[in-house]
C-alpha cells in the first residue's frame, strides 16, 4: 500500500515537473499560444563594452470586471558581452495577457557579424538571418518608433537614483491621462509606466506599468553578474546543423517561409 | 513677367556672366548668385513636380482607407513593407523596444481579438500561425499573420 502511495505520488510529481519543464510541447488551452519556435533576434541599438548576464523576471497581472486576477511569470535567461552580442532564453509560460506553451525560445543576435541565430536544442539545428548592422531596428521598428510617440505626450517625473540589483539606475515615471470620454470611459484613465535605466549598463533594469484598461506589468532584472559570459554562448554549437533563414530585407523578415 | 520667367531670366544673366569669364574662375559673387538663382529654380520645379504627385498620394491614401473601412471577410491587418507588425493596444504603455524576439506561434484567431487585432467573428474558431514581437521584458509589442 505504502509502494502504491508512493509510485502514485512519484508518477504525479514527473507528470507535473514535466508540464512545467521549458521543453514541453503543447498544444495549449483554448486562449493559449502555442510557442512553435525562435525566429530571430535584434537589438534596439548595440552595446559594447558593458557585459553582462541575469535572469529577467516578468509578472503580468490582470484583473477581471468580476474582481478575479489572472497572473502570469515569464523568465528569461540574458547575456551580453563585450562585444554587444546577445543571448536570450525565454521561456514561453506567457506573452503578456497570452499564457502560451512550448519550447524554450532561444536567440543569439550578433551585431559584429550582421546576424541572428534561432537555436531549436531538441532538434540540434539553427536558422540564421542576416541582420545588417545598420539595420539596427528591424521589422519591429514603426512598433518601437509607436512607444516612442505614446511617451512624447506624457508627464514624466524624475524619480532620482537608486541602486537596483546592485547597479545604479535612473527612474523615470511616465504618466499618460485618456480623459474621460475619449473611450467612452466615466473618469480619467491613467496609464503609468516606470522605468529604471541603468546608465553603465545601458538598459532597463526593472519597470513597471500599470494600464487599467489591459493590466499590470512588473518586469525585472535579477541576479545581475557583470562579468563576461561565457563566449560559447555567443555561437551555435559545432554539433548544430545551421540553416540560412532569408536575408532581412524590406520584406524579408516578414516573409512567410 | 510671371515669377518663373524671372528665375529664368536671373538664372540666364548669371550663365552669360559665367560664361563672360569662362577663362578663369567665377568671381565669388557670379557663383553665389548663380547657386541662388539655380536653387531657387529647383525648389520651384519640385514643387511643380510634387504637387501632382501628392494630389495623386492622397487620393490612393483616401481610396486605401475607403477599402480598409469596408467590411470584408477577414480583417485582419496585415502592414506592408519592414512596418509589418500590427501594434498591440496592450502594448501602448510599455517601455520602448530595448532589444527584441520574434516567435512564431500557433494561436486560435479569437486570441487575436483578445489582443485587439480587428478580426471578423466568422474566423474565430479558426486556429493560426502568427509572428509576436516581444520585447526586453517578454511581453508581446506586435503581431503578424505568418501564414
Amino acid at each position: 500500500m505504502h509502494f502504491k502511495l508512493s509510485l502514485m505520488l512519484a508518477v504525479v510529481t514527473a507528470t507535473t515537473l514535466c508540464a512545467q519543464g521549458p521543453e514541453t510541447h503543447a498544444g495549449g488551452g483554448p486562449g493559449d499560444a502555442a510557442l512553435l519556435r525562435a525566429e530571430f533576434g535584434f537589438a534596439n541599438k548595440v552595446v559594447t563594452g558593458a557585459p553582462y548576464s541575469a535572469q529577467a523576471v516578468t509578472q503580468f497581472t490582470q484583473t477581471l470586471a468580476n474582481g478575479d486576477h489572472i497572473q502570469r511569470t515569464t523568465t528569461a535567461s540574458v547575456f551580453r558581452d563585450s562585444q554587444g552580442r546577445m543571448r536570450t532564453e525565454r521561456s514561453a509560460a506567457a506573452m503578456g495577457s497570452l499564457s502560451a506553451t512550448g519550447a524554450r525560445a532561444i536567440v543569439i543576435h550578433d551585431p559584429v557579424a550582421g546576424v541572428s541565430y534561432a537555436l531549436d536544442p531538441a532538434n540540434k539545428t539553427a536558422r540564421s538571418m542576416m541582420i545588417p548592422a545598420a539595420r539596427n531596428r528591424p521589422a519591429g521598428d514603426h512598433v518601437a518608433r509607436q512607444s516612442e510617440r505614446a511617451s512624447a505626450s506624457a508627464k514624466i517625473e524624475d524619480l532620482g537614483t537608486q541602486v537596483i540589483q546592485g547597479v545604479n539606475a535612473q527612474g523615470k515615471r511616465v504618466t499618460r491621462v485618456i480623459p474621460a470620454g475619449r473611450v467612452g470611459n466615466e473618469k480619467d484613465i491613467d496609464i503609468v509606466t516606470e522605468t529604471w535605466y541603468s546608465p553603465d549598463l545601458q538598459v532597463v533594469v526593472m519597470s513597471k506599468t500599470s494600464d487599467p484598461r489591459f493590466g499590470d506589468s512588473v518586469y525585472q532584472l535579477n541576479s545581475i553578474n557583470r562579468a563576461e559570459p561565457d563566449p560559447t554562448l555567443f555561437v551555435v554549437p559545432s554539433d548544430y546543423t545551421v540553416t540560412q533563414g532569408p536575408r532581412f530585407g524590406r520584406r524579408g523578415a516578414a516573409r512567410v517561409y | 513677367m510671371n515669377d518663373s520667367d524671372f528665375v529664368n531670366q536671373q538664372l540666364l544673366e548669371n550663365l552669360r556672366a559665367l560664361a563672360a569669364d569662362a577663362r578663369g574662375h567665377a568671381p565669388q559673387h557670379v557663383e553665389e548668385r548663380v547657386v541662388a538663382a539655380f536653387r531657387t529654380r529647383r525648389r520651384r520645379r519640385n514643387l511643380l513636380t510634387w504637387m501632382p504627385l501628392g494630389g495623386a498620394a492622397v487620393a490612393a491614401i483616401a481610396v486605401g482607407l475607403w477599402f480598409n473601412h469596408t467590411p470584408k471577410g477577414s480583417t485582419i491587418p496585415i502592414e506592408d513593407e519592414d512596418a509589418s507588425f500590427y501594434p498591440l493596444a496592450e502594448a501602448e504603455a510599455l517601455p520602448v523596444l530595448e532589444n527584441a524576439m520574434v516567435v512564431r506561434v500557433q494561436l486560435p484567431v479569437s486570441s487575436l481579438r483578445m489582443m485587439g487585432v480587428p478580426v471578423s467573428e466568422e474566423d474565430s474558431d479558426r486556429s493560426v500561425q502568427a509572428e509576436l514581437l516581444l520585447g526586453q521584458d517578454g511581453l508581446a509589442r506586435g503581431v503578424r499573420l505568418a501564414q
